[in-house]
């Protein structure tokens, strides 16, 4: 490369950095709440979360922005993508973000290194973001790396708990060992493409030998795959979510498993274009495999946070449909990244009431959300409504989410599939009443301990994420639009 | 006016403001609710007025939603959709007005069947399959609340059965919605148009598959042998209010189904499995009729006699889809289809208000113990009888033009299953006879000497129901010239 190329290249690089702005607040975020952990006093720290949270927002907005302004475009010679598909999940993340950030606040606050909590989590959605718009393997690899980093400190944060150290340790375990599989898949691709770029391994991957192919791709999958919690990488998320404290495990069953989609989505659509060695058919069964045993394993569920574990893994099968029918239907990548949308709010609803119960009863039992309609009828409504949202009973997000993703199964010539959702649909109803019932028809077993304070920003997290849960659904127009909108640029 | 629109709209605000009411509301819910669901039966009224009979779908409203997938808020009546709907609205008053849980309608109570009436309404009045899904839904969610909590004994066990089955019922209409979608061109949500240029003129396998979808989601809901096994549980845990919006209302949402989409849009694959839903009609027929035989629970007994009657509709409806079958045939088969859901409805409400008054009262609704009622309670007795015999079938009341306009067009294309269906009439009127003989004619026990008649709340809702039995039997055309599926039928059948 000549002075004059490398000169020209550095230009271009510059002039790409606006495109960067959402990443580069996420970025910001993590950088300045380090600053603010250190320079702040102990009881002050609330201030660093209430920076990363305004952060998560900024980063929606200029995402927003950066569609409106500049459109998409490949950056940075094209290792990172900015294009409809990275920024709908900036958008996901940043306001996801903002809401877990919310109800963090009253199980870390108070406690040493609170600040310090809220940069690595501003760190981990950075990661999420670039993860989601990588355009190159060697920067998958390594935002793979700083996600499961971060994830792994905030799960093991309250080192007190010896639940919280034990998930932590198997999630940075599993995590590794399913990065460094990845990583070993992407050396085989580097080998037949002789290049880092994913548009470069999807003019290469073609025309390899069908095994080699095949094998690769399988290796590559599983460190996604791992993020999403597909199965059979999913053995990590009942015993995490439970150990991690609260919050965490609302992070983890939003963020990295949307940004793994997302990848899993742009790698397997550019790297093996046109359906090479038809993943397509793969992946369709790992999505009816992944939402089968994720219901079939909630049903004996009685505490709840690991009946969401199990459900969240549920709904990654419903996702992966949309990733599936990528090849074959342009609904496929609307579907994924609308259903995204409304399973980040319904599901943060439906933690943020958990955390509530938690927090009033110490007890995330079946048990303990007896008669919760008599003593908090607020909770009980976005209980009842985030609930069936996850059902998918209309007319709420999650309603429109299925009716979007069984739109693109069936476009994409995969009714069995959509077969395959609606039984596991009339599965999931059933542990869902499982929890819905008690609250509305049971007394309490025991009065509640003397009612905490009210935390103001935990009740308008829950009062938003509930909201949008009925928006995003009734109100669906603009999302849908934007869904539709968010094409994928191909490397 | 938008009268469609308030007449769903109404009772759905009515909700809203009853959930946000205060801690003691008083009387104020089930005042707020008998308003609502008054205002729009008004409604609905005010549009039979406007109605142009004979001139097939029309009042369309419609406000956008959901463009970019041609979604929107489309409402417009038929003969089909404005007498199920006014027919709904009716049992609605009457549902409320009696109540369910404590006296005077609590909250919750009142909002949940409010929502449940804006659903119902919404499902008949819909020309938009998204709209007419989501309405489907919701009267799921209702109904599951309102038979698990103010339930009888197992309603625990009820209620989650029910919604479980029902949801069985409507994801697979749910994947036929978005076939039709899907085929559509350009692709809509618009019932109207999938009515007016039906997708599929042919039986290929595309279309027997989503007919199907369609088939076994209505099936569950009517229901048809053999996916009728949530019915009873349902309808005798639910309280007494809900057994009547259950069968009354609930049950037609799976035959107006069945005639909306599977006969205007899937005619060509109904045509060829025309044959097979008219046995399954008369296996429901014959089946709830001798199961209805043995039972001696009077709202075990009322519940399968409702498959039975049912089944009639079904036969009818599958009259109307065969080929060869003539327009004129067509059209009788489907006015008494229409007909026999809007009798049926009625009837078996009064039947099932009958069941609850004596439950109430007695504490009991076992036939073999209750005795001497007729004697005991004489108004009673007398509005039960007339009950009964509508129920049975007897000329002069409302189901008999229904059943025997549904008898003459199976007639025409399958005389063995219309004979054979007439047994069912025969048994029914067996086992209501002898339900009169044993509780009502016999003597009466000591235990039941204290029995006090009918009050006037309880008057208030059975006696006009009982009058609109009567009513229909004597003057079927009351309905008949509302209903007219002549005019509306036959737009994309071949």
């Amino acid at each position: 490369m000549t002075v004059g190329e490398m000169k020209a290249m550095e230009e271009r690089m510059v002039a790409d950095l606006p495109w960067l702005a959402p990443i580069g607040a996420l970025a910001l975020a993590a950088i300045v709440a380090v600053a603010l952990a250190l320079a702040l006093p102990r009881g002050r720290q609330g201030l660093a979360g209430a920076w990363v949270a305004g952060a998560h927002l900024s980063a929606a907005a200029l995402a927003a922005g950066v569609w409106l302004d500049r459109g998409f475009k490949a950056v940075m010679e094209g290792t990172v993508v900015v294009d409809g598909a990275a920024l709908a999940l900036i958008g996901i993340l940043g306001i996801s973000g903002a809401l877990v950030v919310a109800l963090a606040r009253p199980v870390v606050g108070g406690t040493d290194r609170e600040g310090e909590f809220y940069a690595v989590l501003a760190a981990t959605s950075l990661a999420a973001a670039v993860l989601g718009a990588a355009g190159d393997v060697a920067l998958i690899a390594l935002s793979l790396g700083l996600l499961s980093l971060g994830s792994f400190v905030l799960t093991g944060y309250l080192r007190a708990s010896t639940r919280g150290n034990e998930a932590g340790l198997k999630y940075y375990i599993f995590g590794t060992v399913s990065a460094a599989v990845m990583v070993y898949g992407l050396t085989w691709w580097f080998g037949l493409a002789g290049s880092t770029s994913l548009a470069a391994i999807g003019r290469a991957l073609p025309g390899a030998p069908e095994v080699v192919v095949i094998a690769s791709s399988a290796l590559v999958l599983a460190g996604l795959a791992y993020k999403a919690s597909l199965v059979p990488f999913h053995f990590w998320a009942p015993d995490v979510y439970d150990g991690a404290p609260l919050p965490v495990a609302a992070y983890l069953s939003v963020l990295p498993k949307l940004a793994g989609l997302v990848a899993l989505a742009r790698v397997l659509s550019a790297a093996l274009p046109d359906d090479t060695v038809g993943w397509s058919t793969a992946v369709a069964v790992i999505a009816a495999v992944t939402m089968t045993l994720g219901n079939l394993a909630a049903l004996r569920q009685r505490n709840v946070v690991r009946l969401l574990a199990y459900s969240s893994i549920a709904q990654s099968g419903y996702l992966l449909m949309g990733v599936a029918a990528l090849p074959w239907s342009d609904q496929g990548l609307p579907a994924l990244l609308y259903y995204a949308a409304a399973y980040a709010v319904t599901n943060l609803a439906a933690f943020a009431v958990v955390l509530a119960v938690q927090r009033e009863r110490g007890s995330v039992d079946v048990g303990a959300f007896a008669g919760l309609g008599r003593r908090h009828p607020w909770w009980t409504a976005a209980l009842v409504l985030s609930f069936l949202s996850l059902v998918g009973i209309p007319p709420l997000a999650g309603f429109v989410g299925k009716l979007e993703v069984f739109t693109a199964a069936i476009d994409a010539g995969q009714a069995w599939l959509a077969v395959v959702a609606v039984a596991n649909t009339v599965v999931s109803l059933h542990y869902y009443l499982r929890v819905i019932a008690p609250t509305v028809l049971d007394r309490e077993v025991q009065p509640a301990p003397e009612p905490l304070g009210a935390d103001r920003g935990l009740a308008v997290a829950l009062g938003a994420a509930t909201v949008a849960t009925v928006l995003v659904g009734v109100a669906a127009e603009p999302l849908l639009r934007i869904a539709a909108g968010a094409t994928m640029l191909g490397g | 006016m938008p009268l469609l629109t308030l007449a769903v709209v109404l009772p759905l605000l009515a909700a809203a403001l009853v959930a946000l009411l205060g801690d003691r509301p008083g009387r104020a819910p089930q005042a707020m609710a008998l308003g609502a669901s008054v205002l729009s039966l008004l409604a609905l009224a005010a549009t039979w007025v406007r109605f142009d009979s004979g001139a097939g779908m029309q009042l369309l409203e419609e406000a956008t939603w959901i463009p970019s997938l041609d979604i929107a808020w489309r409402l417009g009546v038929d003969g089909m959709s404005l007498s199920l709907s006014v027919m709904s609205a009716v049992l609605f008053v009457a549902a409320i007005a009696y109540g369910v849980g404590p006296r005077p309608l609590g909250r919750g109570a009142a909002a949940l069947l409010l929502l449940l009436e804006a659903a119902c309404l919404a499902f008949f009045l819909a020309q938009d399959f998204f709209l007419f899904y989501v309405a489907f839904d919701v009267t799921l969610v209702a109904m599951y609340f309102l038979i698990a909590l103010w339930g009888e004994e197992n309603r625990r066990y009820a209620a989650p059965k029910f919604f479980l089955y029902t949801l069985v019922g409507s994801l697979p209409v749910l994947l036929g919605i978005i076939a039709l979608f899907l085929q559509s061109e350009p692709n809509t949500f618009d019932m109207t148009r999938l009515v007016a240029d039906p997708v599929f003129r042919d039986a290929g396998t595309g279309a027997s598959l989503i007919f199907l979808a369609f088939f076994v989601g209505f099936a569950v809901k009517t229901p048809i042998v053999p996916f009728h096994t949530w019915l009873p549980a349902a309808h005798v845990e639910a309280p007494t209010a809900g057994s009547v919006l259950l069968a009354g209302v609930m049950l037609k949402l799976g035959t107006y189904g069945l005639v909306r989409v599977n006969l205007q849009m899937l005619g060509a694959p109904f045509a060829k499995y025309a044959l097979a839903v008219a046995i399954l009609g008369l296996v429901s027929v014959l089946y709830g009729a001798l199961v209805a035989l043995a039972q001696r629970d009077l709202k075990r007994l009322i519940a399968y006699t409702s498959i039975n009657h049912m089944g009639y509709v079904v036969i009818g409806v599958a009259a109307a889809a065969a080929g060869g079958i003539s327009a004129e045939a067509r059209a009788l088969a489907i006015d008494g289809a229409v007909l026999q859901m809007i009798a049926h409805g009625i009837v078996t409400s009064a039947l099932f208000f009958i069941a609850g008054f004596i439950a109430h009262r007695a504490g009991t609704r076992d036939l073999h113990e209750l005795s001497g009622l007729m004697r005991r309670m004489p108004v009673y007795g007398g509005l039960t009888a007339l009950a009964f015999f509508a129920s049975l079938g007897l000329p002069g009341l409302a189901q008999f033009p229904a059943e025997l306009q549904i008898f003459l067009a199976a007639f025409d294309v399958w005389p063995a299953v219309a004979a054979l269906a007439a047994l069912g009439l025969v048994i029914t009127a067996g086992l209501f006879l002898l339900a009169l003989q044993r509780a009502f004619l016999s003597e009466p026990a000591e235990r039941w000497a204290g029995l006090r008649d009918l009050g006037r709340l309880e008057l208030g809702v059975l006696v006009p129901l009982i009058v609109l039995t009567v009513a229909l039997g004597i003057y079927p055309r009351l309905a008949l010239d509302l209903i007219d599926a002549g005019s509306w039928l036959g737009v994309g059948l071949p």
